[in-house]
Formats: structure tokens, C-alpha cells, sequence
């Protein structure tokens, strides 16, 4: 049996400052070297400040995924030389000295498959090395220290999952998590990255690092598993080993062996008491806690009759979750859904289209209302959407200015109808003997006014001009 | 002018016109090119101290707010950080280290108008008793040229004592502010772990150092600790002293208080006569000023020793390991080197004695070796917490010398490792702990200083100060010639 | 008593802190003594010790604001073109 974990590190982007100190958390917008102190770039005599709201965060994703959590939380020394850690040491965490990381045994399901976390910690980021130069003589390695000190939370899983579609899932729903929980936006670039390791059945483990992105990991993981299956076809056996992805050639490739078993003396950080956490902060933390997406799927079922496939789809996102909530009422939150899951998804399927749209929860519950009442059909609703992302004006102006109101006067119809009638004779002939052809006629009508055609009117009025039933 | 006045008569001295700041700063600056190029305490000298000494005569005349310092001049060790100044910890590595901002004990020093005179040697990155692995040369006791001052705050030690300033500021990991204070027969405090900010201390073992005063009396030591002391938002790990008063009643006395005689630490094999006589000595004294005193037995002491070296090697290794010259440090171009060669190469400018306790503190703590090593050391340092707590449910103090040896000859100890770190013998316990601990100077015995250390409980220092005081004023020690 | 650390493996942890050890003999006799003294640590008797350590409330801690550090602190550094720090390069 295949199996796979997964060790993913997030940042907690949401945060305003670092983990140890009051530089920004979010370091995209900053020339280099321009977002960092005497604390994060390890200045001697300088000392580590724990921020409060990163132990917070950290404590609701694990509180999420179901995690144990301690009552109280230490910080680790892990101790190695390289050029993008300003100390040569990572502030981390461990348990050795019984639980004392920000969450451990958790579990969360995707699918019908249940994957168990291990444990979950809070630790810095280091720094970003920049390779200039054209040749390998005259490359250099320049550092940028402005990432050095972010706040990640690291998620070690057991190697629960069986293919690459379940790790897949896995990411997507972890995504969403972190974006309910409103710790992190998995969107932004680096935000998220992940290890992985890989062993088939009777094979040893590998590790696979230097994935940059989940698309990748999906890939690796693959690659990785028809590797070993080829090995062990063949009889050979598969090293336990650490392997790079390489993301040129697509494949994994064995990484130098230099670090060996490598010794990181391992020492409490002395910096840092230890935290406590007490019984009342975790209540606090619970309660404050956004709804679970399950909980919010079932509340869209329960309360407002929406299908559970429409209540999955909505639930799991943050955008659109949200955008159902502002937008619903008493009577219209089944419509709203529908629109949002039918038209509005497929029209602001990435985050860059998300972010430059001008859609609201007004023009939403407008639309709806408009639809209801006739004023406009269903496929001018779509063509007022479109132009409502892109500027975002009121409903009713746009209506005006697409002349999208609804054509639902039978004398202006039926003249409409006539032409059509006319102009496709074969389709009337087939229309009598077959009653699908008039959805054929029908859609001549909608294109002829511009999807403005009342759709049932025009249906019972062609009905009608064709003599059938 | 008398350079040797204390901090407290210097104050009423400026308050009541005797001389100027600047007069004061000036003659103490003349004393210094005097004198220092022999004694060697001071690795660079503030060249705005006259400037600074103008600025606060001129805050006094014009009857403006002056801090409490009234622009006396204190010494800093070269460990404590200060903006846009050098801070090389007595180290090749940071021979170029110019600090981006000042330590809190600092700034805290100039809200109250003192004048840093300067910066003073010390053994590199404080791992020594004597100064003499300083990288940049010794410092000599002002007692006997001869002679170490004590480490590893040596320079502050002889600053002090030699009247080239009036305090200093030093640290203390293991005795480094004791040793010197009893080698130079000045006052030097530990203070309670937490009572005063490490922001700006350039980390050795930074889960048992601490900032503290060495000054000419004990008042003195208690008006510093005054300024320094506190909870700082840029150290964790400081704890609240609810704004205590140290110079409040600090001629109390010790009647009836428990004094307890360490037996460990006096009767080691190590002790030398002359300093058990001493503390014999100071014994009787505080019989005589009405305390009980007993002998009392701390077992874990004879462990101390090798858990102090163990676990600072780790956290050494640990906090000297930013030590790559890649950021900062001195001039040593990287280009066509290969990553580790380079820092290898860079880090090889250490010292012997830091590159050792960077060896090991690679071993101790590393996968095979930490089972028998650092966590055990951890745990003598449990037992040893647990051990001083019940202690101080019967007695109010604790007494020993403060090192078992009188000051040394140059090149005496330094090539037995082991005789080295017994030096450390009476004074590791309290930093291992957190307690208090102070070194009054008491006897002057074949021309050589003898301080007494008295040990008080966790943030003990104002009983602790009563107690020093009181020994203090029962001795009348000879003045140093220089 | 006899050493049980020897020169190979002094010499490696050298390495793993990046000392360039050029002469051995000199360091490593003194650090075999240093741990031999060590060894005193066995007969402390402390197996069934827990260590002891500081602790503090979560609420003591840090509020999460960005506060710039207010100076340009690559000029206090080795900087290349005085944006970057230059490492040497890696294998």
C-alpha cells in the first residue's frame, strides 16, 4: 500500500508583524533589506520578542484540525549554519520535554479518508538567497533578509494518504481552512509550501523537498511513485533517502548527501519562557473561532433549503461564502446560491479576478430580485454580471444602458417569433413531430433579442404560432 | 580633586558647586591617558564625553530637570551595545561591529544623565576570569601590575578601582562581575536572572547572565541598581521588581538575621588560607554586628562546576553561532570562496578559549552525547534550585568567598583547563540558580584583594544591599596606588 | 581515567561549528581534559530530575503591530550595492 505524508509549511500572512519581532509580517511589497531589524536579522545582544497574536492564530488551526493543545508552549534552538538564517539557528519547536508544540494529534477528513496529523508547530522563516549572474563563475548568492522572522505554522501529517488526489483535496481543503480561520491567504506566493514523503508497500521512505508549489507537489508525489513502482518491478531497491524536485525536468533527483545525519543540538531557547496558555484563552479561542466549514455547509441546508451539493461548493470558500451571507434574505438565500454556484463562480474563477472585481452583495440581491420580478430573464442577468465586475454600477443603470429590460410584450414577441418562424423553415417542419425542436426555436428568439425574450412567454406563444401543445 | 569619590558624594559634591561635570570629566580623562596605557582597562574612550559634560553643566546652571546621575562618569563593558558605536566583545570577529542601536541599561543611563566614558576589556565574549583572552591584551590589577584583575569584566574592575571612572557596568555569567570586583577589591552585584534587561548584552549564556554595577561602595551599587532595574518590553525573560527602592534603609543592619557558611565552598581543595582566614575573618564580623551564622551544607555544589561549563558551551555554541562575518564583523572579502570554507576561515580569527567552548559546545548537546552531558548538567541545576529554595526557608543569607584563589600572576593558570574552571568554584551557584549574589571587598593580604560574596534569596537585593552594607562599613581598607 | 572522546571526533564536531581547526593537538588535549572533568556529572545522582524553567502569560506578550524599525539598518551591514548581503556562494 502506497504511502504518502506531507509536511507543509503556511505563513500567517493575516498577521500584521513577525513572529519575534515588529517588522512586517507580510514582507511582498518591500524593496530588499528594506523590512527588517536588529531582532529579525539577529544583531548582537538582540532578543527574540514571541508575538501574541501568532500564538493565537497558530492555536485556532490547530484547535481546527482537531489538535490536542497544551497548556503550556516552549520554543526550540535548531542550530545550523546558512547564509539566509540571521543567526544560524531557527527558532522552532519540539516535544521533548513533553507536549509543549502548539498542537499534536489531530485528524481532519478528506473525502471519506481521515488523515492524521501529527503534530503542528509555530516557527520562523528564513531569509531568501537571489542567485545573479549568467555563468556559474560569475554567479553570485545575494541574501534578502526581508522574509527572515515570518510567522509559519509547520503541519506534519502521517503519511495517511494512499494517491496523489487525495494530498490534492487535502490541499485545497486546508487552503480554504486557513482562509476561513482568517490566519492566512493561501493565494499569495510562498504562503504555502510543502515536503512530501513517499514509500510503496515493503519500500523504504523518501523525502521530497524543494517543491515550490501545490501543483507541483501533486506531480512530485506521482512522479515519485511510479519511480519506486519501477524499482521494485525491477527488483531494485529503493533508498531511503532525501530527494529535490526538480521542477525543469519534472522528475525527483537524489540530493547530495552532505548533511548526512545532520546535527542541529537541539536546546530549549532560553529567550522564551515557556507560555501558558490557560483554560479560559482556549475557550475564548473557540468560541471566537469562524464557523467550521462543516458547520456552515450544514447551516445553508438546514436553515435555508439549499442542496447539499450547492451548500458544499459555497461553503468551502471564503469569497463566496461571504458573499452569500451579505446578499441573502429570508426569501431569496436559494436563488442567491444558485446564482453565485451557477453564473458568478465560473466568472471569477481566480484570485486576481476576485480582487479587480466590482461585484457586491447589492448588485447580487438586485439581480435576484429582478429575475423574480421579470424585469429581466436569466440570460440578461448573465450579460448584466459581466458588465457589473467590470465597473460596478448600480443594477438598474445597467439595465438601462444594455437595454436589458425585459421583453415581455406578446405583440412585440410574436412579431419576433414570426420572423424566426420564417427564417427557419426546416426546424418548424421538425418541431411538429418533435417538441425538443422548439427549445431550438426558442433559443433563435432569446439570440434575436439579446437573451431578453421572456422564456416561458415565448416558449407558450411559439407553442401556440406552431399549433402544438 | 579626589577621582576616588563615590557616586553618592559625587552628586552632593556637583550639586553643591564643588567642581563642574566638565572639570570632573576633564581631570578623569587626564587620569585615564595616564594611566591607562599601563592598566589597559579601556579598549576606546568616548571622544563626546567633554561635549556631553557641557551639555548637562549647562542643564544644571540653568535650573533644568537633571537626571540623577548629574553627568558622572561611568565604564561599560565592551559586550553592552551602544548606537553608532563599537562593540567588539574584545573579539577579532567584531573588530568592525558598529551597534545599530543602544542596549536598554543604556539608554536608561542617559535619561539619567550619566556620561559613558568608555567602553573596557574584558576576556573575549566574557569566557575567561583573567582578561587574559582578551584579543586585544590583558588588563592588569592596580594592586600589582603583576597580577590579573579577574574576568571576565576585568576592565571594568580596574576602571573602577584605578578611579578612571566612578562605576562601571559589567556582566555576570559565572563570577564575571564578582571575581573582578573581589580581584580589584571593588563592590560588584549579580543581580536577581530577570531584574535587569539583557536587551543589548551580547549573548554568551543568556539563561543565566545578567548586567550588574561594580562601584567604589556598596550605596553606590544600590543607586545604580535603581536606574537599571526593571521590567523591559524588549526582554522576555526580565520579571517585575515593583519599583523597590534598593538605597531605601540600607543601613538597616543584619541583627538577628541567619547567616549561613557554605560549607562546600569553604573547605574545597582549592582554598587558599589566606582567603579562608578572610572569610573566617568577615564571620566574626557579622557575629559581632548581631547575626546567627551556621554552617550549612549544599550538596550539589561540587557538581556545579561541570554543569555551568556544559550547559554554557551549549548555549556559546548556540549564540555564537551568528559569528560568520557574512553580515558584519571585520574586513574579509568572501568573493571566490565557497560557503563553509569561508565562514570556517572567518571564525578562525576566534580565540583559543572561545574555540574550545565552541568545540564543546558542538559535543555536549549533540545526539550521542547529551544524554550523559547537557541534560544532566540540566538537571544538577534543578536539583541545585530545588536545594537553594530550602535553604533560604531557614537562613536570610548565604556566605563564602568569592573565589577560592587571590588575584594571579599572568600566565599562571592559563594552561591547566581544569584549575581554570575551579576558579569559578564559589561563584557559578548563583547564576545557576537566578539568586542575588554581591562581592564586598575585605581584606588586603600580601598586597592582594579579598572580597567576601554574601548570597541572598530570588530578588533578595535589598536585604541582600543591607547585609553588604553592614560588612562594608565594619572595614577600612587601604587605598590603591596607581 | 582514560578519554573517551577522541581526536576524530573532536575534529568533526569542529567542522559541525565551522572552526577550522588547523592545529589540532593544541585544543584538543585541553578539551579531552575539560570533558573527562565532566564526567563528574555522573555521580550527581539526578535521573529522576525535571528540569526547571520560566514561564510567562500569554497576554504578557507582544501585541502584533508593525512598527518599522525607522532606519536604514543595511547601512550598519556588509551590503552589496547597498541593497543585498553577499554570502559566498554555495555548493
Amino acid at each position: 500500500m502506497t504511502k504518502i505524508g506531507l509536511e507543509i509549511h503556511c505563513q500567517l500572512t493575516k498577521l500584521e508583524s513577525k513572529l519575534f519581532c515588529s517588522c512586517k509580517a507580510d514582507y511582498r511589497e518591500f524593496e530588499p533589506n528594506t523590512n527588517i531589524c536588529p531582532v529579525c536579522m539577529g544583531i548582537p545582544g538582540s532578543l527574540p520578542l514571541l508575538n501574541k497574536s501568532a500564538v493565537e492564530k497558530a492555536t485556532l488551526i490547530a484547535m481546527a484540525l482537531d489538535c490536542n493543545t497544551p497548556a503550556k508552549i516552549a520554543f526550540f534552538r535548531k542550530n545550523y549554519f546558512y547564509p539566509d538564517l540571521p543567526k544560524n539557528f531557527q527558532i522552532t519547536q519540539l516535544n521533548v520535554y513533553g507536549n509543549t508544540s502548539i498542537g499534536w494529534e489531530g485528524k481532519i477528513s478528506v473525502g471519506d479518508k481521515k488523515i492524521r496529523i501529527r503534530r503542528i508547530q509555530l516557527e520562523e522563516d528564513p531569509g531568501r538567497l537571489i542567485y545573479e549572474g549568467a555563468t556559474e563563475k560569475t554567479k553570485l548568492t545575494l541574501v534578502d533578509y526581508n522574509r527572515a522572522g515570518t510567522p509559519l505554522v509547520e503541519i506534519v501529517t502521517e503519511p495517511d494518504f494512499e494517491t496523489p488526489h487525495q494530498v490534492r483535496e487535502f490541499l485545497y481543503i486546508l487552503s480554504d481552512l486557513l482562509e476561513n480561520l482568517n490566519v492566512s491567504d493561501p493565494g499569495l506566493e510562498g504562503a504555502m509550501r510543502a515536503d512530501a514523503n513517499v514509500s510503496i508497500e515493503g519500500g523504504s521512505k523518501v523525502e521530497i523537498k524543494n517543491i515550490g508549489s501545490f501543483h507541483d507537489l501533486e506531480k512530485a508525489v506521482h512522479f515519485e511513485i511510479t519511480r519506486q513502482q519501477s524499482l521494485a518491478e525491477r527488483k531494485i531497491e529503493i533508498v531511503q533517502e532525501t530527494r529535490h524536485w526538480d521542477d525543469g525536468r519534472k522528475i525527483t533527483v537524489s540530493a547530495r548527501t552532505k548533511e548526512e545525519e545532520a546535527e542541529y543540538r537541539y536546546h530549549l531557547e532560553a529567550d522564551i519562557p515557556w507560555v501558558r496558555i490557560n483554560d479560559h484563552t482556549r475557550n475564548q479561542l473557540q468560541t471566537h473561532m469562524p464557523e467550521s466549514i462543516s458547520s456552515k455547509k450544514e447551516r445553508y441546508v438546514s436553515k435555508y433549503g439549499i442542496t447539499p451539493q450547492v451548500a458544499d461548493i459555497l461553503s468551502s470558500g471564503r469569497y463566496f461564502s461571504e458573499l452569500f451571507e451579505n446578499a441573502k434574505n429570508e426569501t431569496n438565500a436559494k436563488d442567491i446560491a444558485n446564482m453565485i454556484t451557477t453564473d458568478i463562480m465560473g466568472l471569477l474563477d481566480t484570485r486576481e479576478k476576485r480582487e479587480t472585481s466590482k461585484l457586491n452583495a447589492e448588485h447580487l440581491s438586485d439581480l435576484v430580485e429582478s429575475i423574480k420580478s421579470n424585469k429581466i430573464t436569466r440570460a440578461s442577468a448573465k450579460s448584466a454580471l459581466n458588465e457589473i465586475i467590470k465597473n460596478g454600477n448600480p443594477l438598474q443603470q445597467i439595465i438601462t444602458d444594455l437595454d436589458l429590460g425585459h421583453v415581455s410584450d406578446e405583440g412585440e414577441l410574436s412579431d419576433i417569433i414570426s420572423q424566426v418562424l420564417n427564417e427557419e423553415i426546416k426546424a418548424v417542419e421538425e418541431a411538429k413531430q418533435n417538441p425538443e425542436i422548439v427549445n431550438f426555436l426558442v433559443g433563435k428568439v432569446m439570440q434575436k433579442t439579446r437573451g431578453k425574450a421572456d422564456p416561458e412567454l415565448t416558449l407558450s406563444l411559439l407553442k401556440k404560432h406552431l399549433g402544438i401543445d | 580633586m579626589n577621582l576616588g569619590i563615590s557616586a553618592l558624594n559625587y552628586v552632593n559634591a556637583i550639586k553643591n558647586n564643588e567642581f563642574t561635570v566638565e572639570e570632573f570629566i576633564f581631570e578623569s580623562l587626564e587620569h585615564i591617558n595616564h594611566v591607562d596605557e599601563k592598566l589597559h582597562a579601556f579598549l576606546r574612550i568616548n571622544d563626546s564625553a567633554i561635549k556631553n559634560a557641557k551639555e548637562i553643566d549647562a542643564k544644571i546652571k540653568s535650573n533644568q530637570n537633571v537626571g540623577r546621575c548629574y553627568g558622572m562618569p561611568i565604564s561599560i563593558k565592551d559586550n553592552i551595545c551602544i548606537e553608532g558605536s563599537k562593540t567588539t566583545c574584545a573579539s577579532k570577529v567584531l573588530e568592525n561591529f558598529i551597534s545599530p542601536y543602544t542596549s536598554t541599561v543604556i539608554s536608561k543611563l542617559h535619561s539619567e544623565d550619566a556620561i559613558i566614558i568608555g567602553k573596557t576589556n574584558l576576556d573575549e565574549f566574557a569566557m575567561g576570569i583573567s582578561t587574559e583572552f582578551s584579543a586585544y591584551g590583558p588588563s592588569k590589577n592596580p594592586w600589582n601590575n603583576d597580577y590579573v584583575p579577574g574576568g571576565s569584566s576585568g576592565g571594568s574592575g580596574v576602571s573602577v578601582a584605578a578611579n578612571e571612572c566612578i562605576a562601571s557596568l559589567g556582566s555576570d555569567t559565572g563570577g564575571s562581575i564578582r571575581n573582578p570586583a573581589s580581584f580589584c577589591s571593588v563592590v560588584g552585584l549579580k543581580p536577581t536572572y530577570g531584574l535587569v534587561s539583557r536587551y543589548g548584552l551580547v549573548s554568551y549564556a543568556n539563561s543565566i547572565e545578567q548586567i550588574g554595577p561594580m562601584t567604589k561602595t556598596v550605596e553606590d551599587s544600590a543607586f545604580l541598581l535603581n536606574i537599571i532595574s526593571g521590567i523591559d518590553p524588549n526582554d522576555n525573560t526580565t520579571i517585575d521588581n515593583k519599583n523597590q527602592d534598593y538605597l531605601n534603609n540600607i543601613d538597616a543592619g543584619v541583627s538577628g538575621k541567619k547567616i549561613g557558611i557554605v560549607t562546600e565552598m569553604t573547605n574545597s581543595d582549592g582554598l587558599s588560607t589566606d582567603v579562608l582566614d578572610a572569610n573566617n575573618d568577615a564571620i566574626k564580623t557579622f557575629e559581632k554586628l548581631g547575626a546567627n551564622c551556621e554552617q550549612v551544607s549544599l550538596q550539589m555544589v561540587p557538581y556545579t562546576v561541570a554543569a555551568y561549563y556544559t550547559i554554557t558551551s551549549t548555549e556559546a555554541g548556540s549564540n555564537l553561532a551568528r559569528y560568520d562575518n557574512v553580515r558584519y564583523g571585520y574586513e574579509f572579502d568572501s568573493s571566490g570562496f565557497e560557503f563553509n570554507s569561508y565562514i570556517s576561515q572567518a571564525r578562525s580569527k576566534l580565540g583559543p578559549e572561545v574555540i574550545r567552548r565552541m568545540i564543546l559546545g558542538g559535543f555536549v548537546p549533540s545526539a550521542g552525547h547529551a544524554g550523559k552531558y547537557f541534560l544532566k548538567a540540566l538537571k544538577v541545576k534543578s536539583k541545585l534550585i530545588t536545594e537553594i529554595k530550602h535553604v533560604f526557608e531557614k537562613f536570610d543569607f548565604l556566605i563564602s568567598p568569592t573565589v577560592p584563589i587571590q588575584p594571579f600572576k599572568f600566565g599562571e593558570k592559563i594552561n591547566d583547563p581544569v584549575s581554570l574552571m575551579m576558579i569559578d568554584f564559589n561563584t557559578v551557584t548563583a547564576n545557576l540558580t537566578g539568586i542575588p549574589a554581591i562581592s564586598v571587598p575585605y581584606k588586603i593580604t600580601n598586597g592582594l584583594p579579598i572580597g567576601i560574596q554574601i548570597m541572598a534569596n530570588h530578588l533578595g537585593e535589598h536585604s541582600l544591599l543591607q547585609a553588604a552594607y553592614a560588612l562594608e562599613k565594619t572595614v577600612d581598607l587601604p587605598e590603591v596606588s596607581i | 581515567m582514560k578519554s573517551l572522546v577522541n581526536e576524530e571526533e573532536i575534529s568533526e564536531v569542529a567542522k559541525l561549528m565551522k572552526i577550522d581547526l588547523e592545529d589540532h593537538s593544541a585544543h584538543i588535549k585541553r578539551v579531552q581534559k575539560m570533558l573527562e572533568y565532566f564526567d563528574i556529572l555522573d555521580k550527581a545522582n539526578v535521573e529522576s530530575e525535571e528540569i526547571t524553567v520560566q514561564e510567562i502569560e500569554l497576554d504578557k506578550l507582544r501585541n502584533d503591530k508593525h512598527i518599522p524599525f525607522g532606519k536604514n539598518l543595511l547601512k550598519f551591514l556588509k551590503s552589496y550595492q547597498g541593497k543585498y548581503v553577499k554570502a559566498p556562494k554555495l555548493n
